[in-house]
Parts: C-alpha cells; structure tokens; sequence
C-alpha cells in the first residue's frame, strides 16, 4: 500500500453560536441539512499523502488547527469538506487521557478502550496484564481516573494507546506530562515503533522532537497549510518566521514569550570525562548553541535531582562570559566544575538557551548524570563545614537572665 | 507490525459489515453495565432506592385517593393494582426520559477523543433504567398476588409486548431529547414539568370512565394512556385478543424511534464541539 494516510480538501467548519437563539436557530439549520449559518473555518483545504513508516509532525502557532486535523485523522471529528482515507488501525492519544471515563477504575477503562477499538474481549483478557505492566502505576489501577494525577492518566494513556499494535500513533503534547523516566520509556516506545515501520503522527510545539521523531513536518497557519515537506526545512522555516514576527512586531517581551516557540536551541550537550562522576571528581559540561541570527546566545546550564528540585544553576551572561563563536550560527560553551560537591546520586545536567538579551528561554536539553561514593551525608551536596571542639554554648552566645 | 488488514478503528463510518456491528455490541454492553453499576448498584441504597421510590409513590397514592378522598369508579377492581399496573411504566418512561437527556454529558470525554456512533450512549441509558424497571414491575406484581390481588399473570402475554412497544417509542424521544440537550440546556428543565402535568393528564390514577364524556377523546388520545388501558385489560381482566390498534402503536412507536433517530444522527456530528 502506497499512502497510509491520505486527505484530500480536508476542511473543517465550527458553527458560530453567540446567543440562546443562535443554538435554536443552529439546530433549525442542522437539521435542515443547510449547515451552520456562522462558521469559523478551523481547517481549509489541507491536502497530503502520508506513506507507511513516514512519519508527521503537525506544527503551527495556537489555534491554527492541529487539534482539529488530529481528531479529523482520528476519526473523532468529520470533516465539513474534503475527504480522508485511512490505511490501518490507528491509535489515539488525544489531549490528555485518550477518552478515559472518570468514573470508570483504570482497569474498567482499559476494558471500555478495548472495546472502543473494537478489540474482542478474549483478546484484551491478554493484553491487560501488559498495558497495567507498561502503565506501571501499582495499586491506583482499582481506583477510578478522577483521583489520578494527570501524569498517572498519561502513563495509562500511552499503555492502552500502544497495546493494541497501531499502524499509526496519533499524539498531542501528552507527552510532556509524565515524569522522567516514563518520559524515557515513551521515548523508547516510540523509537522501537518507529524503527519497526509504526507510523507517527506528533502535534508538538517541540521543533526538537519533531526534528528527531518525524520525517516530515506540517505547518498549519490559520488553518491552512503553510508548509508540507521534510522536518528539517519546514521547522527551520518555522522558527524563521517566529523570529521575524516577534522583530517586526516589537512586542513587550511578555506577550511574544507564550508565541515564541524556540529559534535558539541547544543541539548538543555533553559530559566529560563521561556521565559518571566521583564525588568530588571534576566534571566538564559542553555543547553547542544554535543561533538564528548569528548573536551571542544566553546559555543558562544547571543541574536537578532526579525529581526535579534544582540544585544549581548558572547562566553565562550571570558571569559575564559568552560562549564562543564556532561558526557563523553556532556558539559553543564549556563548564567546568572542578570539584562536584553533591553527594551521591542520580542528578540531570540541564542545558537551556536563551536569546541574547537572556530574556525568553528557548529549549530544555537534558542528560543524566551519576555521582559516585560512599557517604553517609544526608542532602544534596556536601557543604563546607568544620566541627569545632570543646566550645562552650555560653561563651558564644549570650544567656537569657 | 499489525498487517494492512488488521480492523480499522475509525468509527463505523470507514469500515462497513460486521466489525463494526461486534465492535458497537461489545460497545454497548460495556455502557449497559456501567450505567447500571454506577447508577443503582454502585450505591449501597441505589437498588432499593430504584424500587423503594416507586413503592412509596405507590403507598403515598393509595392513601390519598382511597382514604382522604375516598374515590370510587374503579369498577369493583383493587385501586392498588389499578394504579401499580400503570404507575411503574409511567415511571419507567420518565426517569428513562430524563436520565437518557443528559446522558451525553457524561460521555463527553468519549465523544471529545474517540470515534464511536454516539447514540449507543442513549441506548445504554434507556436500556438501563427499562430494564431494572420491568423486573421492578415483575416483582411489584408478585408481591401484590401474595397479598391477595387478583393479578391475572397470563396477561403478561401481552404486557411484555407492549413493554417492548413503550421501549421503541422511548427510544425515539430519549434520542430526540439528547440530541436537543447539547445544544438547548433547556430541554432538561422543561422535562420534569412537563411530564409532571402529562403524568396527571393521563389515565395513570384515575379510570378514564372518570373523566367527564366531553373531554374524553381528549384524554384518550394519549398514547401512554392507551398503553396503560391495554396493561390493564391484560392483567387485571386477563384480556389476550389482540387488536388493530396495536399495530397502530407499534407503527407508532416505530415511527417516533425513527425520527428521533433522525434528528440524533443529524444533530451528532457536531456534539464534540457543544458538550
């Protein structure tokens, strides 16, 4: 089979309703066959082929459509115009939980999305085991969804998503949500899915997984395509005219930074010697910045325990550095810590870039980092300290009479 | 991966013939335990509650019309069975009315994220609330015969059947009701008032001989009110014949599943962005 995925004219009409009236005189149109008489024209003529193992990052500004045109693919939605052709079983994971009933315990909504995907009972009986396995939230899978956190819902989202063997992944920025290392596993899913001819379909605002994941990219503007083709262009083009909308807008900073979806990003981040240290060791974090416009970028480097508390963290423009210009687009920055105070554990090493101006913070670059040793120390790092002998607590502090 | 002929999972829409059909049964059945699971027995007092209610409307009636008011014209038959006989249906009818109304809502997060032919939630509701009334009914008229009431059980013959009949029609107007609650939220707080003053207009607490002869054909030309003439001709004179005017309500019935069927599939494809 050629295309997987094929739309063709695909539009998409919102009926406009303003007032009580409007939805009575709405019903009147609809049942009348005449369609709204107000419509908002969430898609228009979106037209591409998808092939097997191609997949589809799905990009755009708020608003410009992606949602609707991944409920259209995954069927939730008919589309007003147009028409789509779909080659294979599709599993979708649409904002957060993937029609979850919030009543339901997680084990009656894994049965209740088997059955929405038409799985025989006999079969999901099989399956169960796997998606609890995968989910891996323990006991909460006998409570029912509206006590999960919404990482817990995700976690069991993905599980039943990629249980039943899609052809075509369908996603949004769910993934976003779970925790590091469900994150990681995802991560690995898709990888695996990918590299065994899975199909995805990722509506993400993180050109940086669009780029890794997908092999081709749509730009959806006003509900239109702007751009279709290889990842690597249509983000570029992307970015470029995010950064020449917020020059040309001259916005306060504040309104632009929600618009701004990246243009100066990390492409690499690494740890020397490597990504175990010593207590005490000597560590060496270094990478490259990509910089649009050929300034100077802001390269903010920290480091996080595994749950995320910070521990420290450091820009360059804090000290008065800037990274080094390697290329004409490319700036390069090393950090060195001499002696990694923290205590042993796991950590993440985090690496951001900001614009010149170490303003807007544009992406999040991350890699682990084990410190070694053995202590019995509690915290996060060690803290110069001196015990000192035979002092007497009066001497140094003045009593209450 | 899946081969290329593995079932699609786009809605029914996509993939005609029987896929869907298991899938939409397997469906509904899912929905059908759920909503008897969290409506009556996911409540410890949920289940007695469904037949308490209708007990005590039952008791409560037969203490105002037969010891405050003292009413007659009952014909020489029981007034407990007279009115038992017509109320559970009527009662039936109503919740299955009002639950099935707003049923949507509570699959709104379904209908936001998945492709399923949405009035297989109607259908679960209504199913739901028909068929813990029935054996309600069922078991209302076997406590009655215990206590001595001339309950004609053969008449079930024709009972059953027209519980059948009263389930199409419901159907019909529960699909209809949905449809129009996700669209005008009015619809739900014009029900109850509405099938309150249809409740009293209907031949439920009174005979129809009661009834002043001008506004008769009136009152008669209810259709719930033919329906409880019929119940009770079958299980209270344990009349069998059948007649020309239940091919009329059946024909009825069928009529109004089918607009109401109508006006849900046309109405349907736009609940995602309303509910």
């Amino acid at each position: 089979m050629t295309a997987l995925l094929a739309l063709a004219g695909v539009g998409k009409d919102y009926a406009k309703v303003d007032s009580r009236g409007g939805r009575v005189r709405l019903v009147r149109d609809l049942l009348a066959g005449r369609g709204a008489a107000q419509v908002f024209r969430a898609l228009d003529g979106v037209d591409f082929e998808l092939a097997r193992g191609e997949s589809l990052g799905v990009i755009g500004e708020n608003g410009a459509g992606k949602s609707t045109l991944l409920k259209i693919v995954a069927g939730v939605i008919q589309p007003t115009r147009g028409s789509v052709a779909v080659g294979g079983r599709v599993g979708a994971l649409l904002e957060l939980g993937s029609g979850f009933h919030p009543d339901y315990t997680g084990l009656a909504n894994i049965d209740l999305a088997a059955a929405l995907l038409g799985v025989a009972p006999a079969e999901i009986a099989a399956k169960r085991d796997e998606i609890v396995a995968f989910a891996d939230i323990g006991e909460h899978i006998h409570d029912p969804i509206k006590h999960y956190s919404s990482g817990m819902v995700v976690r069991l989202g993905f599980a039943v998503a990629t249980a039943l063997d899609p052809d075509i992944l369908i996603t949004d920025e769910v993934l976003a949500v779970g925790d590091e290392s469900f994150q990681k596993k995802c991560m690995a899913w898709i990888e695996r899915f990918l590299a065994g001819g899975g199909t995805l379909l990722l509506c993400s605002h993180s050109m940086y997984h669009v780029q890794k994941l997908c092999r081709r990219a749509l730009w959806l503007k006003g509900g239109r395509v702007e751009r279709y083709g290889p990842a690597a262009e249509v983000t570029q083009s992307y970015l470029a005219y995010h950064e020449e909308k917020s020059a040309s807008a001259k916005q306060p900073i504040a309104a632009t930074q929600a618009a701004a979806t990246g243009v100066y990003a990390i492409q690499s981040l690494d740890l020397a010697p490597t990504d175990t240290v010593a207590q005490g060791g000597r560590l060496t974090l270094w990478g490259e910045v990509f910089s649009p416009d050929g300034r100077a970028p802001v390269v903010l480097v920290g480091i996080v325990r595994a749950d995320g508390t910070p521990v420290y963290g450091v820009a360059t423009d804090m000290d008065g550095v800037q990274p080094r210009r390697v290329a004409p687009d490319r700036y390069a920055f090393a950090l060195t810590l001499p002696s990694v105070a923290l205590l042993p554990g796991k950590y993440f090493v985090r690496a951001h870039a900001l614009d010149p101006e170490g303003v807007r913070l544009f992406d999040n670059v991350e890699r682990p980092l084990i410190v070694t040793g053995e202590t019995r120390e509690i915290g996060l790092v060690r803290l110069e300290h001196r015990w000192d002998e035979g002092q007497d607590r009066d001497l140094s502090t003045s009593s209450p009479d | 991966m899946a081969s290329g002929s593995a079932p699609s999972l786009i809605g029914t829409a996509r993939k005609a013939g029987s896929d869907a059909r298991v899938r939409n049964r397997a469906l509904f059945v899912n929905f059908f335990k759920r909503e008897l699971v969290t409506r009556y027995l996911g409540s410890i007092t949920g289940l007695a509650w469904a037949l308490l209610h209708p007990l005590a409307l039952l008791g409560v009636y037969h203490f105002v019309f037969t010891t405050v008011f003292r009413a007659g014209g009952f014909g020489g038959r029981s007034f407990l069975l007279f009115v038992a006989v017509a109320l559970w249906p009527w009662l039936a009818a109503q919740e299955g009315l009002q639950r099935a109304t707003v049923s949507l809502a509570g699959y709104a997060g379904l209908i936001r994220k998945v492709a399923f032919p949405h009035e297989l939630a109607v259908y679960a509701s209504v199913a739901a609330t028909l068929t813990l009334q029935f054996f309600g009914y069922l078991a209302v008229l076997v406590v009655l015969a215990a206590f001595g009431e001339p309950v004609r059980f053969e008449g079930l013959l024709i009972a059953v059947p027209l519980w059948l009949v009263l389930a199409i029609a419901l159907t019909g107007l529960a699909l209809l009701l949905a449809a129009l609650q996700v669209f005008i939220r009015d619809v739900e707080q014009l029900l109850l008032p509405v099938l309150t003053i249809l409740m009293y207009l209907t031949p439920i607490l009174y005979p129809l001989t009661l009834v002043p002869e001008g506004l008769r054909p009136w009152v008669a030309a209810n259709p719930f009110g033919w329906l409880v003439e019929r119940l009770r001709d079958a299980l209270l004179e344990g009349k069998l014949a059948l007649h020309w005017g239940d091919a009329v309500a059946l024909a009825v019935a069928l009529a109004l599943f089918g607009a109401g069927r109508w006006v849900f599939r046309r109405l349907s494809p736009h609940f995602e962005d309303f509910l």
